[in-house]
């Protein structure tokens, strides 16, 4: 079931018995335990996952669960608790490289940053990096976007709204919702990211952009963290994290653009390329 | 400490404009809050939030599953104004709902109090729907159907069970767990002091006279309008005019058949005959 888990150097194992609890949690909940070096969650139904050290995850599965369930949450919130144990940063966004640059689209659940970057691929004939999970490196002032072998999801009517028909390779994340994976191929190697795009909704029917500029960038960079919230059990990692983030403040572009609640995804995809001349 | 309060109604009836009347309270305000800067009770039912304080992406689950980690989400975000010595507003359209582990997704634990604002159901209906942007009969089918709801996911909100309109009622008013105060919409406007001074009296704010006048004047329909007007407003949605379009009450009249108001009144009467929407003799009071 886990092999085709976005990094490599994690051992996965089904664990029998109880899955481990956090010994020390900075941060505990009845369902998520999180320390420095420790993090723990309980997906209801699913699964109970036990992360350390960044190189460990036991999983321990719920009677009737499901496997692409299991994997899907695996891929999602365990990937990023994964991630800040490496202390490698990652953003809440999907990212793409096309006419060489490196374009990373965040934004919240449901703003249209996997459909916009589906857009870009399918349209444009960008190159897909990841989606909704993107792991940052830096190096000599340069900001890397890092590929994850995640797959892009889409909703059923963003599918329709691409003219992407369903075919055998494009599968539910879960049994119980209208959204799947499409197999772009990812980017086999790392690409300097030149501009951060942050989608918003609005309810006006026009495209509106702001270049964001000073300490604001690095506020709204610093909200587009890849569960942010993680952090508030692992403070050694997010002031790791404070230094990062000035140095890719300094280093990109970032654009904030809100997008029309009822809107076309490719007109979306074109507003995106002229503000950002692409 | 129980430190949460719930601003709680069915859709259009009154909720956001006592957000912005208790905003002005609050903040004591001599000039009118402009909308933008809302602070009062934002939503209960907001997936940026779940997200936040869940750690999971509340679009990638059934609503079954997010109602299991509502009660937790609401207990994080009690300790977290606790922590900052604040009562914390929230506005909930949700019914009051059970979850399958048997909890309400609403904890007793913290919940100080809920104030629920009701409004005569044919109002509802024509506000409502001038909100969607939907035909009448599909918001009549959804104020008489026991499974309506609001949908999440892709909203960016959690899915909101809201049964009709006459269960939404009854599920707060036969709660036992949370002490609720009911405030009628038309009270709101035909008696705006005795009414907006109940609710600060039940909420146990600090009552002033004066201050109590000003909050109204400032978050006044007219006004509310004309903000709008003039720079818009964030919940009101694309397809929409104005969030604050008429207000009024009996507007139904202008727009609801006979055979329209029948089917309202035939599915909820005994509810509306509670609050007054009919009187002793069967006759509309609105």
């Amino acid at each position: 079931m886990f092999q085709d888990y976005p990094l490599n150097d994690v051992l996965i194992e089904n664990c029998k018995g109880q899955v481990q609890h956090v010994s020390l949690p900075i941060l505990s909940r009845p369902h998520l335990e999180i320390g420095e070096r420790e993090f723990y969650i309980d997906i209801r139904n699913t699964a109970k996952y036990f992360v350390e050290d960044g190189s460990k995850i036991t999983v321990q599965l719920y009677e009737n669960t499901d496997d692409d369930s299991v994997m899907l949450f695996l891929n999602g919130s365990v990937l990023g608790a994964v991630l800040h144990q490496k202390k490698m940063l990652s953003f809440h966004g999907s990212a793409f490289c096309m006419n060489g640059k490196g374009i990373l689209v965040c934004g919240s659940s449901g703003s249209g940053k996997s459909s916009v970057t589906a857009a870009f691929c399918q349209q444009e004939g960008a190159t897909f990096i990841s989606d909704d999970i993107t792991p940052i490196t830096i190096e000599d002032s340069t900001v890397k976007l890092v590929p994850l072998k995640t797959k892009l999801k889409l909703w059923e009517d963003s599918l329709q709204k691409l003219n992407i028909v369903r075919s055998k390779d494009i599968r539910r994340i879960r049994p119980t919702l209208e959204k799947y994976t499409i197999p772009y191929p990812n980017s086999s190697h790392e690409h300097q990211l030149d501009h951060l795009i942050v989608l918003g909704v609005h309810n006006q029917s026009a495209y509106q952009s702001f270049n964001i500029q000073g300490i604001e960038k690095y506020n709204i960079l610093r909200n587009q963290i890849y569960r942010k919230s993680f952090l508030n059990g692992m403070p050694e990692t997010e002031k790791y994290y404070f230094k990062q983030l000035l140095a890719i403040a300094s280093n990109i572009k970032v654009t904030f653009i809100l997008r029309p609640q009822i809107c076309d995804i490719y007109g979306t995809a074109k507003f995106i390329k002229e503000k950002i001349d692409l | 400490m129980k430190n949460l309060v719930w601003i709680v109604s069915y859709p259009k009836s009154g909720n956001t404009w006592f957000r912005l009347f208790l905003s002005n309270y609050k903040k004591n305000a001599i000039k009118p809050i402009q909308l933008r800067t809302i602070e009062s009770a934002s939503i209960a039912s907001s997936g940026t939030d779940f997200e936040f304080q869940i750690g999971l992406d509340p679009s990638e689950m059934t609503g079954e599953e997010v109602d299991l980690y509502r009660p937790e989400m609401y207990c994080a975000l009690s300790e977290k104004a606790k922590q900052k010595g604040e009562i914390c507003y929230k506005k909930a359209h949700d019914a009051y709902i059970i979850n399958n582990d048997g909890e309400p997704i609403f904890p007793e634990k913290i919940s100080k109090y809920a104030v629920y604002f009701v409004r005569n159901p044919m109002d509802v209906c024509v506000s409502f729907s001038n909100h969607n942007a939907e035909e009448l009969d599909k918001t009549i089918h959804f104020l008489l159907d026991e499974k309506s709801f609001l949908p999440g996911q892709k909203a960016g909100q959690l899915r909101q069970k809201l049964l009709s309109w006459k269960s939404h009622v009854q599920s707060w008013k036969n709660q036992t767990l949370i002490p609720v105060h009911f405030v009628r919409y038309e009270d709101m406007i035909r008696k705006p002091m005795e009414t907006f001074g109940s609710i600060i009296t039940f909420l146990e704010l600090e009552y002033d006279e004066k201050r109590l006048e000003r909050a109204i004047i400032n978050s006044d329909f007219k006004l509310l309008q004309q903000m709008e007007e003039e720079n818009g407003f964030k919940e009101k949605t694309q397809l929409c005019q104005h969030f604050f379009w008429k207000g009024k009450i009996g507007n139904y009249r202008d727009y609801l058949s006979k055979d329209q108001i029948d089917r309202i009144v035939e599915y909820n009467y005994d509810t509306m005959k509670e609050f007054g929407y009919i009187d002793e003799s069967g006759a509309l009071t609105v």
